[in-house]
């Protein structure tokens, strides 16, 4: 019965050994295989056909560092009072389990501002957005966890903008991706460093990446315009008691982006009074109670509270006075 | 358990046919008119005032796309010649074979044909037969009529690391 079993065990393996790929990476074997060689021949002598083996001579393969780097925003990520976050792609292109370190810099060339690095973080539910509280935070000095060969990660660059930033500026931020076994030109050997022992060669890589992360500002601005327009009791415009004053409150938003909790406010001229009913918001009506719709309005002043703003548009609050 | 038993017996044939080659190796070592010596060295590209050259190196910091040069050296050691002697030598599966060389054919089907690797089809899954490779080598064999007492000589072959 052991007999038995130990046949089955044999088959099993062959069966195993069979079913290997020839090249299970795209980046090559993986550190660790053994190349192992032999040639047999068979032949005739005096003696009859004989077989013949030779040694086998065996070569370790040893641990490629390589590393490759991408942006995954679609394009430049907008960046406007608050903080945003860029995402990049770490690839391990090696043969064999390594970690990465990873630096943020954020003065590349040509920027108009450098953003602030606030911190590195790890895509730790792999659902490619930043989450976080989820997302693992890389501290100072920290390294990425072991990736397999050509396994993959996401990492997110949270940034933000320092103070004094016009919309439209543009900036880059670098990340650099180094082996944490060791860089270098390519071919350096680092004795043993590789995975279970073997040597560690860096590739041609020189195992480090890095790319650029886009920024834009997108900041937008308010701009305020007032104009009156009178008509008096008798069809023409002279501010007399009884002359009706229409005041026209133009807020344009500039920029790009948006601007939220945006609101128009005016106080009631003194010597005016008030024409209830008369508070418009782009032409439609708003009631003078302070109810469910946008504005209110009293013998004190009115208020608009428009919400949010988006760049390029115009929002309109116009009311009417009467001179006293 | 007529089943299980079934079974056994086609795994028994596996285990015995791997079995065979096993013990083949060790027995045919004892008394060989021919000996074989395998070797094994990785080519490196060095530049020497500012020229490029390609040395052998032994075989340390070996890493996908480095090129070996598998030698298998034969000698005579009888005193008598040997005929026919065919030297098979499959490639293992971490290596593919350089370029295929006049002086050995090859097999793509696991050693079952050789031949020119010109001319070789290989199924591709998809659309039929494709020309074979040198990456789709499997095995390659030297083919040598006659060694006269005493003559040595050195098989080779590049293949580099997948």
């Amino acid at each position: 019965m052991t007999h038995a079993r130990t046949k089955l065990a044999l088959a099993a393996s062959t069966a195993i050994l069979c079913a290997l790929p020839h090249a299970a990476h795209a980046t090559g074997v993986t550190a660790g295989t053994l190349i192992e060689n032999t040639a047999s021949a068979t032949y005739e002598s005096g003696a009859g056909p004989q077989t013949v083996d030779s040694n086998t001579v065996t070569v370790t393969v040893d641990e490629l560092l390589d590393v490759a780097i991408a942006t995954q925003d679609a394009g430049a990520v907008p960046i406007s009072g608050g903080g945003t976050v860029l995402t990049f792609e770490v690839t391990n292109t090696g043969n064999g389990p390594e970690a990465f370190d990873l630096t943020a810099d954020p003065a590349v060339t040509g920027n108009d501002f450098d953003a602030t690095v606030d911190a590195i973080a790890v895509d730790t539910n792999g659902n490619g957005t930043y989450d976080p509280g989820i997302d693992t935070i890389l501290g100072a000095g920290d390294s990425t966890p072991v990736l397999a060969p050509d396994e993959a990660l996401t990492v997110f660059v949270i940034v933000s903008p320092p103070a004094g930033i016009s919309d439209g500026d543009t900036s880059q931020v670098n990340l650099l991706a180094e082996a944490a076994t060791g860089t270098g030109t390519p071919g350096t050997v680092f004795t043993g460093a590789g995975e279970s022992g073997v040597d560690a060669v860096v590739g041609s890589s020189s195992a480090d990446a890095d790319t650029n992360g886009a920024l834009l500002a997108s900041l937008a601005t308010v701009a305020l315009a007032k104009s009156a327009v009178i008509a008096d009791p008798f069809g023409g415009s002279e501010a007399v008691p009884g002359a009706v004053v229409t005041y026209t409150l133009v807020a344009t938003v500039q920029g790009s982006g948006s601007i939220t909790n945006l609101r128009i406010t005016d106080i009631i001229p003194t010597g005016t009074t008030y024409a209830a009913g008369t508070l418009t918001l782009d032409a439609a009506s708003l009631t003078d109670a302070d109810d469910s719709d946008e504005g209110k309005a009293s013998a004190a002043g009115i208020d608009v509270l428009v919400g949010t703003g988006t760049a390029g548009t115009d929002y309109t609050v116009t009311f009417d006075v009467t001179i006293d | 358990m007529n089943k299980v038993a079934h079974i056994f017996k086609g795994l028994f044939s596996v285990a015995s046919l791997c079995a065979a080659i096993l013990i083949a190796a060790p027995a045919a070592h004892a008394q060989s008119a021919v000996a074989l010596d395998g070797k094994v060295k990785v080519e490196r590209t060095e530049t020497v005032d500012g020229e490029q050259r390609t040395v052998l190196a032994e075989p340390t910091s070996v890493v996908p796309g480095d090129k070996l040069l598998f030698t298998t050296a034969y000698r005579n050691t009888s005193a008598e010649p040997v005929e026919n002697f065919i030297v098979t030598n499959p490639l293992p599966r971490a290596v593919m074979l350089a370029e295929a060389d006049d002086s050995f054919e090859v097999s793509v089907d696991g050693g079952a044909s050789f031949g020119p690797l010109a001319g070789m089809m290989i199924a591709d899954g998809e659309a039929g037969d494709r020309p074979a490779k040198p990456e789709d080598v499997t095995h390659i064999r030297w083919t040598l009529p006659l060694i006269q007492p005493g003559e040595e000589g050195v098989l080779e072959y590049h293949a580099i690391v997948r």
